[in-house]
């Protein structure tokens, strides 16, 4: 801890010394604390606390190169850290590393040629709802609605002429979302279950790399791009077994190749700006289900409002001999309605408030946030979080997880 | 006799319109020397924004501005550097001659570009009183000049010149006045009306040469509607520096 925080000093005077342009750094000190109305059968604790310190670095030593690493330090008050220290390069573990490299890229540029070669993030979903087409983008879903990205390590080639731009991705090997852990409120367990103890079987991931490509069209009157990717799926099939003998419930995560053809585009109207993105999922070796998602939205800014609507939707298009119950945040919020609408008060606070409620109203997710700056490098951020539903519907089986959360965090 | 009177007759509306042009031409004309003189190949300069309510400051960014190329054949890059917070928030501008400019900002915690569409363009830029409509480099062609007459701004004989966007050029305002002081074609000050009303005043001040160019060191916009007003005060201003196009990409906007 002391050698990130004497880093981060060290950057800071150096910035200040006129090398701003080819050394910037940012970071924060994050607090934040959960509080939890209920309890569920299998997490009795109600309050959590948690934080997060995070430093980036960004070096340009010169106009053909750029180095950036950054870093996490994390504790937390209800075991979400693993308690063993050591530098994680990798962030691929069931618990979160209380120190982690976050990322570690070097970009060499010649021309309209660029190549990201290190841990770095991968984002091309165009979507503000539901990502459909963004599968070089594991997050961390210990506490489910609030996913956070995870970087991926790989090699990222690209070129833009023009309007025009491509690239690819070569990752070799996955690196799986961070999921909910076993004993806590974020896993979904019947109430018969309860009574079981739970055995973790740990994960099965396949040692292939990842391939991707994206095509992007960036002109006046519409963007749009398509991609295409074959690996692994960040997210697994989770098969939970109930073992009568040792009166337990045994837990496998396992995780399936697949295929992924996707298309978004945005289309700005004199009304509002019209975000389309779908993708089909294939299975080739049909270990999982195959499956369109899509996700239609209408974004609208007006004086000080954004506003955004929309809806998500899948088709199945063929279903999988059962391999496990699919752990799927992303298809978690199809077959509904999502809007948003944030205001910005003044230059210092803002509001928002978002949810999203399924066409069967089996389901429903509310969230209503106000954020204040105090001083120039504090902000303080309240939201309360409202989730109901039937036990068989994504949302709804959170339903005793409704929360408020309390964010103190200090830029720097 | 007829037709030399004729003859004589041509020669004086020929002479009168090269001396004295009709006030359209001539204020073309002006706004065109404007931004003839303050052509450079590119730009740097390290900006200070602060916004004011009630003549108390609320709040201060500071951001880095980048620009290669001119008025409708330019790109920009506005990446903040402070407060923390914003630290690393980039707006790429991509101004065209023959219609609105294409604006994408980057966000670094969603680690995403964001289009910003037509319709956004009239919104606050970042709580600051600058739309993102006036972060575009305007080009001559995109209105129709009108001369209104002659004014003193500051203490300097100005041109007042009524600008009204051309059909291709959609734009939140009706028109906007450019004051441009007759002394060096510098801009001193910018009224942008929606419908009769003035939304937005643009006032330019500390106006210097810097490598040959007269630069305004302190704007200050004020949003009438909001009686709010941001101040951006310019520094470590340098034109001409050698500057890369594919440094103003999509793919360069992402590099922080």
């Amino acid at each position: 801890m002391k050698r990130i925080f004497a880093l981060a000093l060290a950057a800071q005077v150096w910035a200040a010394h006129g090398h701003a342009q080819v050394l910037s750094e940012r970071g924060f000190v994050d607090g934040r604390a959960f509080l939890f109305p209920q309890t569920t059968p299998t997490d009795t604790t109600r309050a959590v606390g948690d934080l997060l310190i995070r430093e980036e670095l960004f070096l340009k030593p010169t106009n053909w190169l750029q180095l950036a690493g950054g870093a996490d330090l994390r504790a937390n008050s209800h075991d979400q850290v693993d308690e063993r220290w050591r530098l994680d390069w990798k962030d691929r573990r069931v618990l979160r590393p209380p120190l982690s490299l976050r990322r570690l890229t070097a970009t060499v540029t010649l021309g309209p040629f660029a190549v990201d070669i290190g841990k770095q993030f991968i984002r091309w979903g165009r979507a503000d709802v539901t990502y459909p087409t963004d599968r070089f983008a594991p997050r961390d879903y210990i506490t489910v609605i609030d996913p956070e990205l995870l970087g991926v390590t790989g090699i990222r080639p690209s070129i833009q002429i023009g309007s025009e731009s491509f690239e690819a991705v070569w990752l070799p090997e996955l690196t799986p979302s961070r999921l909910p852990l076993l004993e806590q409120r974020w896993t979904f367990l019947p109430s018969e279950a309860a009574a079981l103890d739970i055995i973790d079987r740990g994960s099965r991931i396949g040692s292939t790399p990842q391939y991707g490509a994206r095509w992007r069209h960036t002109g006046g009157r519409l963007e749009s791009a398509l991609s295409y990717f074959d690996g692994t799926n960040h997210l697994p099939n989770v098969n939970a077994v109930v073992d009568p003998v040792k009166s337990a419930l045994e837990i496998l995560r396992v995780y399936p190749r697949i295929r992924m053809y996707g298309a978004d585009a945005a289309i700005p109207t004199s009304e509002v700006t019209l975000k389309l993105e779908a993708a089909y999922v294939t299975s080739p070796p049909r270990a999982t289900e195959e499956y369109l998602l899509y996700v239609v939205e209408a974004e609208r800014q007006v004086g000080e409002w954004l506003l955004d609507a929309g809806y998500a939707g899948d088709v199945v298009t063929r279903r999988a001999p059962f391999t496990g119950e699919p752990f799927a945040p992303d298809r978690g919020l199809a077959r509904a309605l999502i809007a948003r609408a944030a205001y910005t008060i003044d230059p210092r606070r803002t509001m928002a408030i978002e949810g999203a409620i399924r066409q069967t109203g089996n389901g429903v997710y509310l969230r209503a946030e106000y954020s204040s700056a105090i001083g120039r490098y504090w902000r303080v951020t309240v939201s309360g979080v409202e989730l109901n539903g039937e036990d068989d519907d994504f949302l709804g089986q959170y339903r005793r997880n409704s929360h408020a959360v309390v964010a103190l965090r200090f830029s720097f | 006799m007829n037709s030399v009177r004729l003859l004589l007759l041509t020669s004086l509306i020929a002479s009168t319109a090269v001396v004295r042009p009709t006030a359209a031409e001539s204020a073309r004309d002006i706004v065109a020397e404007a931004q003839r003189r303050s052509t450079t190949e590119s730009e740097r300069y390290e900006g200070l924004l602060q916004t004011l309510t009630g003549g108390k400051k609320t709040s201060e960014k500071r951001w880095i501005f980048e620009r290669v190329g001119a008025h409708g054949q330019s790109k920009s890059i506005i990446r903040f550097t402070a407060p923390p917070e914003v630290k690393g928030v980039a707006l790429l501008i991509v101004n065209h001659p023959e219609r609105p400019s294409d604006q994408w900002m980057w966000t670094p915690a969603l680690e995403r570009d964001r289009r910003i569409a037509l319709q956004d363009r009239s919104t606050r830029f970042f709580g600051t009183d600058f739309s993102f409509e006036d972060l575009e480099q305007r080009d001559v062609d995109q209105y129709d000049h009108m001369l209104l007459g002659e004014e003193m701004i500051d203490g300097a004989l100005t041109w007042r010149i009524q600008s009204t966007p051309k059909p291709s050029r959609s734009s939140q305002y009706t028109k906007t006045i450019v004051w441009i002081r007759q002394d060096n074609y510098a801009t001193a000050r910018i009224d942008s009306y929606e419908i009769a009303s003035v939304a937005r005043r643009l006032q330019l001040s500390d106006i210097r040469q810097v490598q040959g160019v007269w630069t305004a060191h302190e704007t200050v916009m004020t949003d009438l509607r909001r009686g709010s007003t941001t101040r951006l005060s310019l520094d470590k201003v340098q034109y001409n520096l050698p500057m890369k196009e594919d440094s103003f990409t999509l793919q360069a906007l992402r590099r922080q």
